[in-house]
């Protein structure tokens, strides 16, 4: 009998309270030391041979009998109005079937990031003002070189900065100070006048973190296929079931006649929310034309609209009694949103609740500019946040002559200081030391002592926390074949995680299967209940348990017929491997009993249960990083990176490993190469391509050695596990921009630490 | 992109006929095809080289080293006489983009490449394209010149060129009058008002070969990126010298991506001809190979940093 609960989400630090239908009662968590088979075992992902080999078929290799291509079209202007279109050379080319313009696109009134799907109103450089579409992608893109536009030209800002001076351009006509909502976000707690009165050191840092790009290998983009009243849209991303719905609502469908499909995807980190105007002109059109619309970004204009990470610039104090004990943190700290800011993300997070302190006060701003818009990235607010905070960290510690790591594990939280609550687990401690010993810490120099010869060396650390529990509502279905196979079915999606690999683990191990066995369906609305958007690290947390509990319900309801066919009593049936025995006797295989029945299909269904009340869920961890800087070149290599996080129990240490080595690449990217680059004067973007906007490249990847902390989080969920996607990328930068700080005796406070800074540091030496 | 014909040819003979102002060579296109794709140039017609085999050839004899111009970099970078005794070619070449572009790329085409300048590259009607202005001049700089020799301060990108300088290398071109010898050194040019392109060949022209004298018993290239690979030189030096009895003769310094074109850093080879390079004179040496430069507003770093690699450049050649 399905019940229903209500309880609180907390996803990247919104927390909200949601329904949840549970059905038939929560299964006991796996314990600490349970034994399991295949959860927790090193597995290569199902899919891996497909994504490999190229038969994976991604939202760009949907093909469609009829179908015809789209081409965005750029604003060259960063702040205009188009005062004329011409579209009559391109809508002249042969191939091509329709250009939408802001004069014929259907009037869809957007939130967020647009306010029309196509506006004559033109905000940044990049800006889409035009869809062109053709026969094939190449005549799409000569047609779109023809279209003639008229801007009357506005003045601009494109420095974030610049726009928080009371003369600045209005990027918004509505804000007046170009600031998210009008004015800074003010958080506090105690008393931070008294705390830093009762410091016997204070450290005070300012620190410049760029903005970056996502640079996902597939871009945004989806392909709108009309069957009849029924919409298909392929898409890239990160919510099939929000595709869904925004479609639903905004074409005025019936839920029921909209499918989204995302099969294969290659990377969202954090960009991929469904909400975007492409979605509404591909559907639109297809419908017009009835043909089936392929509408996807080609690389610059994903660097150029649809999201970064805002640079920011943060400054923070710390106050410390001599032997380390905080008492007061202040940090304040500003977040370029773009030309629109749907929300300002929690810079002031890790300073907030990475550390003990009683006396907090944090003041944060979104400014607006006129350039591409933000969006989320992979542990948004937390990656820059850590960099301020970590720097400040090392600073204190120098003062008060302790080391860097002494004065974090001083200061680890006994509380969530921001939900007044326990943490149901929190193995920092732990990370710290197994940490230390791996990167060999005590080998770690004063500040600058190492300064002989060409090479510099240095070692640092960061910490990290972030959430990632996931929780309701999460469903998944499972049935079993007549030959014995199992497939578990959701509407969830794997963002190129391993999602689907995990969750076939986690059936078969419930089930009692092999995994070879068990497959699984994502990514399609109609294939499969509801799933979680993949943001936040919450598919693991919310989707194992959903899951393991279909996986139950199919096994009590295998063992129920067994127990019919054999007239035995059904708590005295085990299916291990395939195998069904009573107690240690072998009786059948599964496969021999599904052939039995015949046709018949048994079925299983389960949710995700609700979230303990009493605790909060975290994710946590640190990272260690040793650096050689050439001062020669003032190219600084990484040498390795030592990571130890807790996402609760592991699932697959293999999948684990890409999430943790993944997020260590990007953050370094941002710690060492990856800016955008503008020329503030003219509000371009002189990089969106891969040549001059540097990704780390293998050659720049340095030995990783990641730890596995594996300790269940039993009270989170069933499964004792935690989300993985985003806490590997949040100290990496901190770690990093420490370790140079050690190895030069100065402090580079501006990120990336690319060569021209580091000569610079080392110049003014 | 404009349509155009794609005609194939098997030897050199059949090509020169085939250029004019309207028609391109295409050998490896690493740097042609984007530049097409982004309609900074239009050829009318491609006249594809790749199958000249003719030109595909490294040849060391008593009098230096004969390389075909469509050599790819990456055949130039595993050769061992480049190696050994054209070590800075070598290494100019392994540290050239990527492996798959090496593969690729020919080192006529490399000659060849223009400006990687994100103006010239990007949305802009910039003076190397022809219009009123530089961009970058009064823009974003921090990869551009440091030696300002025209109106544009873009940098000469390619790398086997300056060590290919350092080592005095010439050019056979082939045009409709016959063969010319050049100079890599005269044939790199700032551009000028009405050439507007880094280099001199004429549209109905082709190099052929790359001839490079009898080595110097020591060189070496230097190469700073602001990655560990793939990325175009912040700086780049190149030095070559013939080291006797523990001095320094016959010295060629050439710095790179610093303006227009390689530089020989004149005053500096002769404040080190003759002497033993102490770790004092290589680092004078790098301040008197930058005396000239001027940094624009955000490229300060490139004179500490060729400065330094001036300096390094001189103690490896020493170290041997």
């Amino acid at each position: 009998m399905p019940k229903v609960v209500k309880t609180t989400i907390n996803v990247e630090g919104r927390v909200s309270e949601q329904f949840a239908i549970v059905e038939g009662a929560e299964l006991p968590p796996w314990g600490e030391h349970e034994e399991l088979g295949i959860v927790g075992y090193p597995a290569p992902r199902i899919d891996g041979a497909a994504r490999v080999s190229g038969e994976a078929r991604y939202t760009y290799d949907v093909q469609l009998p009829g179908m015809v291509y789209g081409r965005l079209v750029r604003a060259k202007q960063a702040s205009a109005k188009i005062t004329r279109i011409d579209v009559r050379k391109a809508k002249a080319v042969r191939g091509v079937v329709d250009v939408m313009t802001y004069e014929n696109v259907p009037d869809i009134e957007m939130s967020g990031r647009q306010t029309r799907l196509l506006s004559d109103d033109v905000r940044f450089a990049g800006q889409t003002i035009a869809v062109v579409v053709a026969v094939d992608p190449y005549v799409a893109a000569d047609a779109a070189a023809l279209i003639e536009v008229e801007y009357a030209e506005r003045p601009l800002v494109a420095d974030p900065e610049a726009a928080l001076a009371a003369d600045a351009v209005k990027v918004q006509p509505d804000k007046p100070n170009n600031l998210l909502n009008g004015k800074p976000r003010i958080k506090e707690r105690g008393d931070v006048a008294a705390g830093f009165a009762a410091a016997d050191e204070i450290a005070a840092v300012t620190v410049r973190t760029p903005t970056a790009l996502h640079n996902a290998f597939e871009t945004h983009g989806c392909v709108a296929h009309w069957e009849g009243d029924q919409l298909t849209i392929y898409e890239s991303t990160q919510h099939t079931f929000g595709v869904r719905e925004f479609a639903a609502k905004k074409l005025e469908l019936p839920m029921s006649k909209v499918r989204a499909v995302s099969t294969f995807m290659g990377g969202g980190f954090g960009a991929k929310f469904p909400g975007s105007a492409y979605t509404l002109i591909a559907a639109t059109t297809a419908k017009r034309l009835r043909r089936p619309v392929h509408l996807m970004y080609d690389r610059e204009g994903e660097n150029l609209e649809t999201g970064n990470r805002g640079q920011t610039l943060q400054q923070v104090k710390i106050g410390a009694r001599r032997d380390g004990t905080l008492t007061a943190i202040e940090y304040s700290g500003i977040s370029e949103g773009g030309a629109a800011m749907g929300w300002l993300p929690m810079l002031e997070g890790p300073a907030s609740m990475m550390y003990r302190c009683p006396n907090f006060r944090s003041e944060t701003s979104g400014v607006l500019t006129n350039l591409g818009p933000m969006a989320a990235f992979r542990a948004p607010g937390f990656v820059e946040g850590m960099v301020g905070l970590e720097a400040a960290m090392d600073e204190l510690a120098h003062k008060l002559g302790m080391d860097p790591l002494e004065l974090r594990r001083k200061n680890i939280p006994d509380t969530d200081q921001l939900e007044e609550k326990p943490f149901s687990s929190l193995p920092l401690d732990e990370c710290y030391t197994r940490g230390a010993a791996a990167i060999g810490w005590e080998r770690r120099s004063q500040p600058g002592s190492q300064s002989d010869g060409r090479y510099r060396r240095g070692i640092g650390m960061a910490s990290q926390i972030w959430w990632g529990g996931g929780g309701p509502p999460a469903y998944a279905e499972m049935l079993l074949n007549s030959d014995g196979t199992a497939t578990v079915m959701t509407g969830t999606q794997d963002l190129g995680t391993g999602t689907r690999t995990i969750l076939a683990q986690v059936a078969a191990e419930e089930l009692g299967l092999p995994l070879e066995q068990v497959n699984v369906t994502v990514g399609d609305t109609l294939q499969g209940p509801f799933g979680p958007a993949s943001g936040g690290s919450v598919t693991t947390g919310s989707m194992t348990p959903a899951v393991r509990s279909a996986a139950n319900d199919l096994r009590n309801n295998l063992c129920d017929i067994v127990a019919q066919m054999r007239d035995i009593p059904q708590n005295e049936i085990e299916i291990r491997g395939g195998m069904i025995y009573r107690r240690d006797q072998e009786l059948a295989s599964v496969r021999e009993i599904m052939r039995k029945l015949g046709d018949v299909m048994l079925q299983g269904t389960g949710s995700r249960g609700p979230n303990p009340d009493d605790v909060s869920v975290v994710t946590s961890g640190a990272q260690f990083a040793e650096v050689e800087v050439d001062t020669v070149t003032g190219l600084v290599r990484v040498l390795k990176i030592v990571a130890a996080h807790d996402s609760g129990r592991i699932m697959n240490p293999q999948t684990f490993n890409s999430q943790i080595y993944g997020g260590i690449i990007q953050g370094m990217g941002l710690a060492l190469t990856e800016q955008r680059i503008v020329d503030t004067e003219r509000g371009a973007v002189l990089n969106p391509n891969l040549e001059f906007y540097k990704l780390p490249t293998i050659a720049d990847v340095p030995q990783i050695e990641n730890i596995l902390i594996d300790i269940p989080d039993t009270k989170a969920n069933s499964t004792g596990a935690k989300g993985a996607g985003e806490p590997g990328i949040i100290p990496t930068a901190a770690a990093i921009a420490n370790a140079v700080a050690d190895a030069l005796g100065v402090r580079v406070g501006t990120l990336p630490i690319t060569p021209p800074r580091v000569l610079e540091a080392l110049d003014a030496q | 992109m404009q349509p155009f014909i794609h005609i194939d040819v098997a030897n050199s003979e059949e090509v020169i006929p085939l250029l004019d102002a309207r028609s391109r060579p295409l050998a490896g296109g690493t740097d042609m095809l984007p530049l097409m794709k982004e309609g900074i140039v239009a050829p009318e017609r491609l006249i594809n080289i790749k199958r000249a085999g003719d030109l595909r050839y490294i040849r060391a004899d008593e009098d230096g080293l004969h390389i075909g111009a469509l050599t790819t970099l990456d055949e130039l970078d595993r050769h061992p006489d480049v190696r050994r005794d054209y070590t800075t070619l070598a290494q100019a070449a392994a540290e050239a983009a990527s492996p798959q572009l090496r593969n690729m790329a020919t080192l006529g085409g490399n000659l060849l490449q223009q400006a990687r300048c994100w103006y010239y590259r990007g949305d802009f009607h910039c003076w190397l394209k022809g219009g009123e202005l530089c961009h970058a001049r009064d823009g974003r700089n921090e990869y551009h010149a440091i030696f300002d020799q025209s109106p544009c301060v873009a940098v000469y990108p390619s790398d086997p060129p300056a060590a290919l300088m350092a080592l005095e290398a010439n050019l056979r071109i082939v045009g409709p009058q016959g063969a010319r010898l050049v100079p890599v050194a005269e044939f790199l040019q700032p551009p000028s008002a009405e050439r507007r392109t880094l280099h001199t060949l004429a549209p109905n022209e082709l190099i052929v070969e790359v001839h490079v004298p009898k080595g110097p018993s020591g060189s070496v290239y230097l190469k700073a990126m602001d990655r560990a690979t793939w990325a175009y030189a912040l700086a780049s030096v190149a030095v070559a010298a013939n080291i006797r009895d523990g001095r320094a003769h016959n010295v060629r310094i050439v710095l790179g991506a610093v303006s227009n074109r390689p530089i020989r850093a004149l005053a500096a080879e002769e404040l080190v001809e003759g002497q033993l390079i102490t770790p004092e004179l290589a680092r004078r040496a790098g301040e008197t190979a930058l005396a000239a430069a001027r940094a624009l507003e955000h490229n300060h770093y490139k004179l500490p940093l060729t400065r330094n690699l001036v300096a390094q450049a001189l103690r490896d050649i020493m170290a041997g």
